[in-house]
């Protein structure tokens, strides 16, 4: 019976996975598809890898905050089947609110989805006080902050990459300058978000690296290793832009834009990692909080998220990918041919920055939002030919629409759960508590 | 609904050059019209004026299809109004290019021998300074490319320098042309003159939308 139910419970993650891969990974991938720098058959294989690594190897601080973050487990200690009730309606009525939205074309965020339904769930199962209202003020707040810290990084990025390459008088030679230094700032944002607490993850608690890596010689640890990626890339690309001087100017930038190509790829892939690392950790959030009750029959305060679980995120959204984020995929990435590879490097490495920051402090973001925010910097910055500012308008409709619907149908699971008596019967299935 | 997708518009500056070609096709066709005209081939002008007429209604197209996709919630990286000031006078100079050609249809008008070579000068003149605009307006998409700024404009703003001398010689050129035909006042009929004014003006108007277009294009790059 117990594995009747958790079985249940994996499914509907692995659903919430699998609308992630479907919808919302294009989102993050849209920029340097439609600029060209990559297909979507190569998009859907970046996205595969760095989703999967992004959510296993950073992942834990997002999915911490799900599980014990937002309903404090205090105020459930003694009723752990009832945080188990709780954490399934939340992420039933995620699921089902996401399907709607879909359905009915609405532009939602798995993450306010399954915010809303945790906070929800807290308020209809302990009272009010259970929840955590400082972080959910925080994440609240992450929100606003996240797609305006993305757009300021947009902005700023964007006007480096046009005064140090763009209007020079010979833009191909001072592309090959630069480009190495951007190698080095996308690799230092994913090397630093994944080594900076030891990757605790993969490596136990104990062991050497873990020990080692943590704060001042993690960042000298993640500047090396990103210092060795722009020699290489100096390398590579010395070769790449010889004998290129005096060329006209459209045509040297024509060729910066080629240039750009490899560079777009990366920050794609950044992109990608640090969508896996947020938004799909999220998603299973509470499947770990679920399965550390039906195990220990306790609700406790620590307890590292299960590998599996991580790894259940990161196939649900390889299957969303396969099966349908393809079409989406390509959609998207034809209607935005807009964009150019300069462009989708300054939007790339601004987002995967932003959001990765968010994921280390253990915010729950919307990465797309924080897409919308560096694209609208880099418009800001003269970069773009012609923005849709009414988007704005569109995210926060989005906010105020996904928060009470999933809150909303995660309190009516809840109290139809309780009133059937779905609680004691999972107490009957639990392990005694000691 | 993708928020990414929505916010993408399109870009207007891919468009605009392609307008600047198609105008920049009427103004060739100025050139072959006064030959025909010289050798007094009705059915060339006839056959030139359609191709004139059909290439302005394709850059109309063009003009509407841009302004359609402007709508008030996009930004973009020049003023609105600029932009649209840019097209309109840039669509001037396809409206010029076929007055012109409407005036050597509607009446079979013949050139004094004695004018021909001025007439000639006169409206390389005109075609010329309409070639040094779209040179400039050709370079829209690379100067979106570099935002407006650095070593692009400055070519760009180059290019644009010469218009306004340029325009200045086509005005000085048409001055003297008219006084040369008033100095044949007697040779001639007076409906002849009056078509030949209606010619100067037609071609005048090439050069002096030209001018405006690029004065148009080098506030776009100056604001920013």
């Amino acid at each position: 019976m117990l594995w009747l139910l958790m079985g249940g419970i994996v499914a509907l993650c692995l659903y919430m996975a699998w609308t992630i891969g479907a919808n919302d990974v294009a989102n993050s991938m849209g920029a340097p598809v439609g600029s060209g720098a990559i297909t979507v058959r190569q998009a859907i294989l970046i996205a595969a890898i760095c989703e999967f690594a992004g959510a296993v190897l950073v992942g834990s601080d997002v999915t911490d905050t799900i599980r014990k973050g937002i309903v404090s487990p205090d105020a459930l200690c003694r009723n752990p089947e009832v945080f188990c009730l709780g954490m399934a309606s939340a992420l039933f009525a995620s699921a089902v609110w996401l399907h709607v939205a879909t359905w009915l074309g609405m532009p939602v965020s798995t993450t306010h989805s399954i915010v809303g339904a945790v906070a929800g769930f807290g308020v209809v199962a302990a009272g009010i006080h259970s929840v955590n209202w400082g972080k959910m003020l925080e994440i609240v707040s992450s929100w606003f902050i996240s797609p305006v810290a993305g757009l300021a990084l947009g902005y700023v990025l964007f006007r480096f990459i046009l005064r140090t390459v763009l209007t020079r008088a010979q833009p191909l030679a001072a592309a090959a300058r630069i480009a190495p230094l951007m190698v080095f700032l996308t690799t230092l944002v994913v090397a630093l978000a994944t080594i900076y607490d030891g990757m605790k993850n993969l490596l136990k608690p104990g062991s050497v690296f873990a020990e080692w890596a943590t704060g001042g010689r993690a960042i000298l640890a993640a500047a090396l290793v990103s210092l060795v990626a722009a020699v290489v890339s100096r390398r590579l690309l010395r070769y790449r832009a010889r004998g290129e001087v005096g060329l006209p100017l459209p045509e040297q930038l024509r060729r910066v834009e080629r240039l750009f190509v490899p560079l777009a790829v990366m920050a794609a892939c950044s992109v990608s990692f640090a969508h896996g690392a947020n938004d799909v950790a999220n998603a299973v959030g509470p499947l770990a909080a679920i399965a550390d009750i039906l195990k220990t029959g306790t609700v406790k305060m620590r307890v590292a998220v299960p590998f599996w679980i991580l790894a259940l995120g990161g196939l649900g959204i390889v299957l969303g990918l396969a099966t349908y984020g393809y079409t989406v995929m390509r959609t998207i990435g034809k209607g935005i041919t807009e964009i150019t590879p300069s462009r989708a490097v300054a939007t790339g490495i601004a987002t995967a920055a932003t959001v990765l920051s968010c994921t280390r402090l253990g915010l729950p973001v919307s990465t797309s939002h924080c897409v919308v925010g560096a694209v609208l910097g880099v418009g800001l910055a003269r970069g773009l030919g012609a923005v849709n500012q009414r988007v704005i308008r569109n995210i926060i409709g989005s906010w105020l629409a996904t928060v009470p619907a999933a809150a909303g149908t995660t309190m009516l699971l809840f109290v139809l759960g309780h009133s059937l008596g779905v609680d004691l019967f999972l107490k009957q299935l639990m392990p005694a508590a000691p | 609904m993708s928020l990414i997708r929505e916010l993408f518009g399109k870009s207007p500056f891919g468009p605009l050059v392609e307008h600047t070609k198609k105008v920049n096709e009427c103004v060739k066709l100025v050139r072959p019209l006064l030959e025909a005209c010289v050798r007094e081939d009705w059915a060339e002008i006839h056959r030139l004026q359609d191709a004139v007429s059909k290439l302005e209604y394709e850059a109309d197209v063009v003009k509407h299809e841009i302004r359609q996709h402007l709508p008030r919630r996009y930004f973009m990286p020049v003023s609105r109004g600029d932009l649209e000031q840019f097209l309109h006078c840039q669509d001037e100079i396809a409206d010029a290019a076929q007055d012109f050609a409407v005036v050597l249809l509607i009446r079979s008008t013949k050139i004094h021998p004695e004018l021909v070579e001025e007439f000639r000068a006169f409206l390389d003149q005109v075609v010329l300074v309409s070639e040094t605009l779209t040179n400039a307006a050709q370079e829209l998409e690379s100067l979106a490319e570099t935002s407006f700024g650095g070593a692009e404009a400055e070519s760009v703003l180059k290019m644009i320098s010469g218009l306004g001398e340029g325009e200045w010689k086509a005005d000085r050129m048409q001055r003297k042309l008219s006084q040369h035909i008033y100095c044949l006042e007697k040779q001639l009929d007076p409906i002849t003159i009056i078509f030949y004014e209606k010619m100067l003006g037609a071609l005048s108007a090439i050069a002096n939308s030209a001018e405006n277009t690029g004065d148009m294009l080098r506030t776009m790059i100056v604001k920013g």
